[in-house]
């Protein structure tokens, strides 16, 4: 990867953003019928959907129902025509795996769980394009789908990534920057509390300079989630005109 | 099999504990259990030991075809098994939750941190690379898994030697070790993780908790960071809310922490290297003391040490060797042979019976003054890490290779444990103590 | 001889002679003053008959008990002290639970056997169809085993033949329970032994064995129950000497 300049000397990514700019978001909610709430987000050429089923009886075994919250059940896939490779399997690696773990945690975190005991939450995510920042994509569609659901939340949760080249932390890393191995933090966070439900980080990052990039993805979290609200806001102004109030 | 549950009654005295404070083991909320690291005869090979938790590690190597779209560099590939052998809590043949977090967490602090040279594992671009396996296995779950394991990984790493090859033209040629000395990976740093446990919605927060506290704790976090202090991974799981300050002090935690494991493990390499080098002996088998039943010997328990100048004395009346030495064998009844007095073994016994001796098969006669001297030995080995914080301490210096790191905190310890047992004194006189439900045996 | 072995280490597969005795062929009845008739032989844990002899299945040491009154020389209880972990549950041993189920009439307990034991709600002091006892999932039981063969499942009670809890029952919400090794249960309720004498000396607790290897421990604060768990499970590897040692240590400060 190297002649690659991940940041021009203007002050410029890649793909003409600045350091602490997003990718353009796009959202929709409510686009299935079938489940109890859907949506889809566009960031950048990454696309999401997530579908949410829940709260239901108990599927499969009745005996890993929990007496005293729901269960969070969650599935990560990634399309096979996603990535620039084609994928043999869509989920089941360990890759995958370990995301739709995060998830589950994610949003353990964030469901007020308490209030269904025995009961079961499912939140099925695919992955139609991947340029990026999959989980966090992720994590901002599973949100919207758990709102269109009408589930109880202590929040948004909110999810971006950051980066830190040339000492300058990026916001919301692109496939291209996240592929030159530099350091990449991953973050979602309940913006009204300031709350970080997960962090993980990869590859090499000096001690002095995690707190710059958590603050930056911070940052962005808190950008995607004025995004998020107002998309939330038109679809349920949207659905209550419809209703005829 | 089943575990057992975790009763009401521990789950509360665990969380009162730790909101004064104190943990069941004696440490301070930052003290890390004692590493222990021990090699195998091969290289490559190593057990790590985290207090009661122990892994394996074994490294590999084979030469294969490189993958697509990297030519130039060798495979790596971890793997790390939970077998049901350490604990009734794992099932076998399963890829768990934990096991994929596991797995996941230690490719990504050793692979994708870079810290071995993958393009010098590389022998024709294209067509032969080595690959590199690193398998963990968990021997004794107590605990923090992933501190230990990553431990495990990086040491055999550092430890291992691969067959040195040589091209000429299209053939690959490759060396026994007794043709060329094998050649050792090339290592940039050295990853290492620290667990961090949180209670009480991240109120109150351990270092390296034990499988009790895993079992009561609200979520974790796991940063590895090398001696650089670079970070190389951070993950949170559980349902935890942190917030940004106490990862800012995790990540603080864990420098100090990183650097001092990272002492220890060169400590450790270097001593086996000389070992090596002037043919003593080495292997598991030297470096488990063979005087024990079990090789769980509780560590003494740190809350009944007290001052310094008592351990001094304690020392010396325990380092004594014991007063006779039996040279000849001694026929106790027909068909049963000792030969030294062996270590007093308290099992079953009754309070008279104790001195009973005991009958040892020490019959490799060879080892008959080293048995008493390895026992001594060891046992001063423990009191001492007491006394002197931050010590290695090599127990037996020519035959095993081990280190026991006794985190700098000890001192401090000792102290406020001292104190807290002067209040207790004075309040003895009011002896009223309840023997409730005392029963006899047979 | 089983005699000359005892106390000393019998491992897996020895066999165990006992004295024959003159009488034992014949079908006359011997009579006379100064004759003992044979005492009725017990065989304990880790022992089993096997012709004329006891064979030994488990390694310990072997201990024999004189049968009470006027036993003869061939009578009395023999039994091998084995050092185990894992328990299994013998009738009347009083052992600490781990309730995990509420099932309708009975709880189940987590005993540490190979199967959990069962406990009716009926079984506690003064518990009526009416009035039941108050026991959550995950509390601690003191109780007594009333059925405990290999056939069958394992069942417990907390009050004795005359409907008395005599200390058994939910142990109380404070407290640690950990546990140790069977042989040191024993070895800590052993009428001789001193270790609980010694630790009365220091300060006032609570503590309860439970025979399948757990011991709950409750003092005055924190760190006093703390420093009894540790003393108690430093037991398992110290001599008698060294526990004096330790004891001495811990008195004076």
């Amino acid at each position: 990867m190297a002649g690659l300049e991940l940041l021009s000397d203007e002050g410029y990514r890649v793909d003409g953003r600045r350091a602490g700019e997003l990718r353009k978001v796009r959202a929709r909610m409510g686009v299935f019928a079938q489940a109890d709430g859907s949506a889809y987000i566009e960031q950048g050429n990454t696309k999401v959907l997530a579908v949410v089923y829940g709260p239901h009886e108990m599927r499969g075994s009745r005996s890993k129902a929990l007496h005293d919250r729901a269960l969070v059940n969650c599935q990560y896939s990634m399309a096979t025509f996603s990535t620039g490779e084609r994928k043999r399997r869509p989920h089941g690696d360990r890759k995958s795996s370990e995301m739709t773990l995060h998830l589950k945690q994610t949003f353990e975190a964030a469901i007020l769980t308490q209030l269904y005991p025995r009961s079961q939450i499912d939140i099925y995510v695919q992955v139609l394009q991947a340029d990026g920042g999959n989980y966090c994509a992720s994590v901002n569609a599973a949100t919207l789908a758990t709102i269109d659901a009408g589930i109880p939340m202590r929040d948004y949760v909110c999810a971006s990534s950051a980066g830190f080249i040339e000492d300058t932390p990026l916001a919301d890393l692109n496939y291209v920057e996240e592929a030159a191995g530099g350091p990449q933090v991953a973050l979602a966070l309940l913006p009204k509390s300031d709350q970080i439900a997960l962090l993980e980080m990869n590859s090499r990052l000096h001690e002095d300079h995690l707190d710059q990039v958590i603050e930056a993805a911070i940052k962005a979290c808190k950008d995607i989630y004025t995004v998020l609200d107002q998309v939330v806001r038109e679809h349920v102004h949207e659905v209550t005109t419809l209703l005829g109030e | 099999m089943k575990e057992t549950p975790l009763s009401n009654c521990e789950r509360r005295f665990l969380l009162r504990a730790i909101e004064e404070r104190k943990r069941l083991d004696g440490r301070q909320s930052y003290d890390y259990r004692n590493v222990r690291i021990s090699f195998g005869a091969d290289y490559g090979c190593c057990i790590v030991e985290l207090g009661r938790t122990k892994v394996l590690g074994q490294v590999s190597c084979e030469l294969v075809s490189p993958k697509l779209n990297r030519a130039t560099e060798g495979i790596l590939f971890f793997n790390l098994e939970l077998s049901p052998m350490a604990s009734p809590a794992f099932e076998p043949g399963r890829q768990s939750e934990l096991l994929v977090k596991l797995n996941r967490l230690l490719e990504r602090c050793l692979r994708n941190s870079k810290c071995i040279d993958t393009e010098s594992l590389c022998v024709v671009a294209g067509v032969k690379v080595w690959q590199i396996r690193v398998d963990l296995h968990l021997l004794n779950h107590d605990g923090n898994i992933i501190d230990a394991a990553s431990i495990a990984a990086i040491v055999a790493l550092c430890h291992f030697r691969r067959p040195d090859v040589s091209v000429q033209g299209d053939e690959v040629t490759l060396y026994t070790p007794e043709e060329r000395d094998p050649v050792p990976l090339s290592i940039h740093h050295m990853p290492i993780c620290v667990s961090f446990a949180f209670f009480q919605q991240g109120t109150y927060l351990l270092v390296d908790p034990s499988e009790r506290e895993e079992r009561v704790m609200d979520g974790l976090l796991v940063i590895a960071m090398n001696k650089h202090r670079e970070i190389c991974t951070i993950q949170s799981s559980g349902g935890i809310m942190l917030l940004k300050d106490q990862v800012l002090r995790c990540s603080k935690i864990t420098g100090v922490k990183v650097a001092e494991i990272t002492e220890l493990i060169q400590k450790a390499l270097e001593n086996d290297r000389k070992v090596r080098k002037e043919g003593g002996k080495f292997g598991f088998a030297e470096s488990i003391p063979n005087q024990k039943i079990s090789a769980f010997k509780m560590e003494r328990a740190p809350v009944d040490t007290n001052d310094v100048e008592e351990q001094a004395e304690e020392i010396i009346t325990k380092a004594d060797p014991p007063s006779e030495v039996f040279a000849k064998p001694i026929l106790q009844t027909p068909g049963t042979a000792q030969i030294g007095e062996g270590i007093e073994n308290s099992w079953g016994d009754l309070e008279e019976s104790e001195r009973e001796e005991q009958e040892e098969d020490n019959s490799d006669d060879a080892t008959t003054s080293g048995v008493q001297k390895m026992e001594t030995e060891e046992i001063s080995g423990v009191s001492k890490t007491k006394k002197e914080a931050d010590t290695i301490i090599l127990s037996d210096s020519e035959e095993e290779v081990v280190v026991v790191l006794e985190p700098e905190e000890t001192r401090k310890k000792t102290r406020t444990h001292t104190s807290a047992k002067q209040e207790n004194s004075s309040s003895k006189k009011t002896f009223n103590k309840k023997r409730k439900k005392k029963r006899t045996t047979h | 001889a089983a005699q000359e072995l005892v106390g000393r280490v019998v491992l897996p597969g020895d066999v165990l002679l006992l004295p024959s005795h003159p009488e034992a062929d014949g079908e006359r009845l011997p009579l006379g003053p100064g004759f003992a008739p044979p005492g009725r032989l017990v065989c304990g844990p880790g022992l089993r008959r096997c012709g004329a002899g006891l064979l030994v299945t488990k390694c310990g040491l072997l201990r024999h008990r004189q049968a009470g009154g006027a036993g003869g020389g061939s009578g009395g209880a023999y039994w091998v002290d084995s050092q185990q972990k894992r328990y299994v549950p013998v009738k009347g041993d009083h052992v600490i639970g781990i309730v995990t189920i509420k099932a309708g009439d009975i709880f189940k307990v987590d005993v540490g056997g190979s199967e959990q034991a069962s406990l009716s709600y009926l079984a506690f002091e003064g518990a009526t169809k009416r009035n039941r006892p108050n026991v959550q999932v995950g509390d601690l039981i003191y109780g007594q085993f009333i059925v405990a063969n290999k056939d069958m499942e394992p069942e417990m009670v907390c009050i004795d033949s005359s409907g008395r809890a005599n200390g058994m029952g939910v142990i109380g919400h404070d407290g640690l329970l950990f546990k140790v090794s069977l042989g040191l249960i024993r070895k800590l309720l052993a009428p001789s032994c001193e270790i609980i004498q010694e630790l009365g000396q220091l300060y006032p607790f609570e503590i309860v064995f439970g025979m399948n290897g757990r011991i709950w421990v409750k003092a005055k604060t924190i760190q006093q129950t703390l420093i009894v768990a540790n003393i108690l499970e430093a037991c398992e590897h110290m001599t008698a000497e060294q526990r004096t040692q330790a004891f001495a240590k811990l008195s004076e400060s």
